[in-house]
């Protein structure tokens, strides 16, 4: 069953100054549709800048978008701060990278996780007592733990916490957002384990946003590759990195080094990732595209089907 | 079954540096019981390293565990708080303890050495083309229309391309990937021996981390100098380099070639790194999640990977394993080898 679905999704942000001439604008997120079902990961990936964040925020009602919809649970998100935006929330809950300042350091751990209880009026101070313990254990933790100060904890120590968190409501659905990108590789490990075993457990949606392909790869079921704020091409995810059809797609698996293999299969692009404040017109990969053509610098490629659980945009890698 | 490793450890001064083999050339620098400490807690623990000339050799690790204070103990780059023992030695010249005006002609000269952070090494005030010329007046002697042809040579030699148009743009007017491409340059001005390379890519996207990976794997075939390059992504080292180092806890645990190093690992710490990077292609298997923390301030007395070690057996709590070789060019620092029943 699909628990979130972005529908056509942009998101814009106005450049300089609103007093001399006609506004510009940069979009971020350029007619983005995705879906994350019920207990199955969906991975986020690109370059960045390339509007990894922004939508994964839109998706969680934090920001609204310019045009398009979100659809949870089959319903259209609540406005932000209204009342019932608020008794959503508890189904919805973020995780990201920086845990720091993700943590108010004047809490201890204990005080941090029962925290999004207390903000949710979930259960009584016994039974959230109760839960703090269990939500401690879960993601690994003893109850010593609680008892600290997050700058008393390691890197890996603090996405846990950050995890518990994020679980204390029992959400339905966890965007992740490079939750493992400032970790060591061995703490990394821990922590995507961990989310692995917890998705299996309590059946959450996760929505997983990385930059680094391997990780993605190994959470998702689903990954969706964007470019620019466009999604260029999603499907299953080992046929994404096994066949990647798109040519930015290919470049980007090429870069990931292979072990024991290395770059042996690099595909190099030229020119350098363009700013989304400029974007080329036309198919916004045309000016690194070694398959480029007169129709790549004029239209933009629909997001289409190739193959049954496959899309591209791409004119062509479809004929 | 572990006596040979005690003998070992009582004559280990005596063995050769990690990397040269019998049939070793001359090494471009030869490290020996590298010690750092910052007040009273020791970082470095007595890094033995040579790295042979025109090689490419990887030093891999978690963060913390001494990889960049390693070279920049060696380059003379720490802060005077700290203490440092040990040798550094680049033909007869030892790097520790030698004069700044020895170091400040070293660095940048016959050693090079590039950060993670191109940004915010290069000057933000000047044009990149005058930072070009400035390496290469310092170390080569150049200047006026002789250095700036020879700077074209250099942008064009790092991929940059219409390299005379760009030697008058500034830092902010390129991209990451470009920034680094301009510190490479620069690097390769005085024509080092040896170029040290600490985490290049980090900062950059996939596909410019790829592209800047392979220049410098490109630039050190052609002109012959060596590379050191530190990094903790094991795929990214292993790419690029033809040897690599594991450090742990501020030693070196494992040397052996690239292809040893990760087909045929020995050192349990090098396996359960290998078994925590997510596997490119092929079935799904579970990450080795290593259980707790490296070390902090101070080691435990036997093995420093003791307390995480899924092989660790009683001696290991209070032996120190020195590094033994296991074949030519390849030396692990465990107890359990001579066992070899770990597995
Ligand atoms: N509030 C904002 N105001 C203006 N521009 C913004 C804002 N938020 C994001 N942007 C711009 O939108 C684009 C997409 O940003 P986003 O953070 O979604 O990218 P990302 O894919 O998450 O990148 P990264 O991998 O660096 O985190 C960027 O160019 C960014 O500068
Ligand atoms: N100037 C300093 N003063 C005190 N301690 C320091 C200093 N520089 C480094 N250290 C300590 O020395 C140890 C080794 O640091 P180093 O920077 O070499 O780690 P690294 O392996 O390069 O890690 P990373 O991957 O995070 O760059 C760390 O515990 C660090 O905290
Ligand atoms: S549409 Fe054209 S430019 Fe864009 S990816 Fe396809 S071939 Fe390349
Ligand atoms: S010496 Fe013992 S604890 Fe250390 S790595 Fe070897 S088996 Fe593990
Ligand atoms: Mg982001
Ligand atoms: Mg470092």
């Amino acid at each position: 069953m699909t628990l979130l679905r972005l529908n056509n999704i942009t998101r814009r942000f106005p450049l300089g100054s609103p007093l001399y001439g006609p506004r510009k604008y940069l979009v971020a997120v350029d007619g983005v549709s995705l879906d994350v079902e019920m207990g199955r990961t969906t991975g986020i990936v690109g370059e960045s800048g390339c509007g990894k964040s922004t939508t994964g925020r839109i998706a969680l009602g934090l920001e609204p978008p310019d045009s398009g919809g979100v659809l949870f649970q089959g319903f259209p998100l609540p406005r932000i701060d209204s009342k019932k935006w608020r008794a959503q929330r508890r189904q919805m809950q973020l995780v990201f990278q920086d845990t720091l300042a993700a943590l108010d350091r004047r809490m201890t751990v204990s005080a941090l996780i029962a925290e999004p209880l207390a903000i949710h009026g979930i259960g009584d101070s016994a039974s959230r007592e109760q839960r703090v313990a269990e939500l401690l254990h879960g993601v690994g933790l003893g109850e010593d733990h609680g008892r600290l100060y997050p700058h008393q904890l390691s890197g890996g120590q603090r996405q846990r916490v950050v995890l518990a968190r994020a679980l204390a409501p029992k959400p339905s659905l966890l965007v992740c957002d490079e939750p493992v990108s400032a970790l060591d590789l061995s703490v990394q490990a821990q922590i995507v384990n961990l989310l692995m075993d917890l998705q299996q457990e309590l059946g959450i949606g996760l929505l997983f946003i990385s930059h680094d392909l391997r990780v993605v790869r190994h959470v998702s079921d689903r990954i969706v590759v964007m470019y620019l704020g466009r999604v260029v091409e999603q499907g299953r995810a080992d046929a994404i990195i096994d066949q990647p059809a798109h040519p930015y797609t290919q470049a980007l698996v090429s870069a990931m080094p292979r072990l024991p293999g290395g770059f042996d299969h690099y595909v190099a692009l030229p020119g350098e990732p363009p700013s989304p404040t400029d974007r080329p017109c036309g198919c916004p990969f045309h000016p690194r595209c070694p398959l480029a053509r007169d129709v790549c610098r004029q239209s933009l490629p629909e997001l289409l089907p190739l193959g049954p659980e496959r899309q591209v945009a791409c004119h062509v890698v479809r004929h | 079954m572990l006596h040979k490793s005690f003998q070992n450890s009582a004559g280990a001064a005596l063995l050769p540096a990690h990397g040269i083999g019998a049939s070793a050339t001359k090494p471009a620098i030869s490290i020996a019981g590298l010690r750092v400490a910052f007040g009273d807690v020791p970082v470095l623990h007595g890094v033995d390293l040579a790295v042979n000339k025109g090689e490419a050799l990887g030093i891999v690790g978690e963060s913390g565990c001494g990889k960049s204070v390693t070279w920049r103990a060696v380059l003379g780059l720490l802060p005077k708080s700290a203490e440092i023992g040990g040798e550094a030695r680049i033909g007869d010249l030892d790097l520790v303890g030698a004069r700044q005006s020895v170091l400040d002609r070293v660095r940048g000269g016959r050693i090079a050495m590039i950060f993670q952070d191109p940004a915010s090494a290069l000057n933000p005030v000047h044009r990149i083309g005058a930072q070009i010329t400035e390496a290469l007046r310092l170390h080569r002697g150049l200047s006026g229309a002789a250095a700036r042809a020879q700077a074209c040579c250099l942008l064009d030699q790092v991929g940059i391309a219409a390299a005379a148009s760009r030697l008058n743009a500034y830092p902010h007017e390129l991209s990451g990937g470009q920034n680094q491409r301009v510190m490479i340059a620069i690097a390769l001005a005085g024509r080092p021996e040896l170029l040290i390379a600490d985490e290049p890519t980090t900062a950059l996207d996939a596909t410019v981390q790829a592209q800047i990976l392979l220049l410098l794997k490109d630039i050190q075939r052609d002109t012959g100098m060596a590379l050191v390059m530190i990094s903790h992504d094991l795929a990214a080292v292993a790419a690029v380099c033809d040897r690599a180092c594991v450090m742990y806890a501020g030693q070196i645990v494992e040397t052996a070639p690239k292809h040893t190093l990760l087909t045929a690992p020995e050192h349990p710490y090098t396996r359960d790194l290998i078994g925590a990077i997510p596997p490119s292609h092929g079935p799904r298997m579970r990450l080795t999640a290593i259980a707790g923390a490296p070390p902090q301030r101070n080691l435990p007395p036997g093995c420093a990977y003791a307390p995480r070690c899924r092989h660790a057996i009683a001696v290991c709590r209070t032996s120190r394993p020195e590094p033994r070789q296991v074949a030519a060019r390849h030396s692990v620092r465990c107890l359990r080898l001579d066992a070899g029943t770990y597995q």
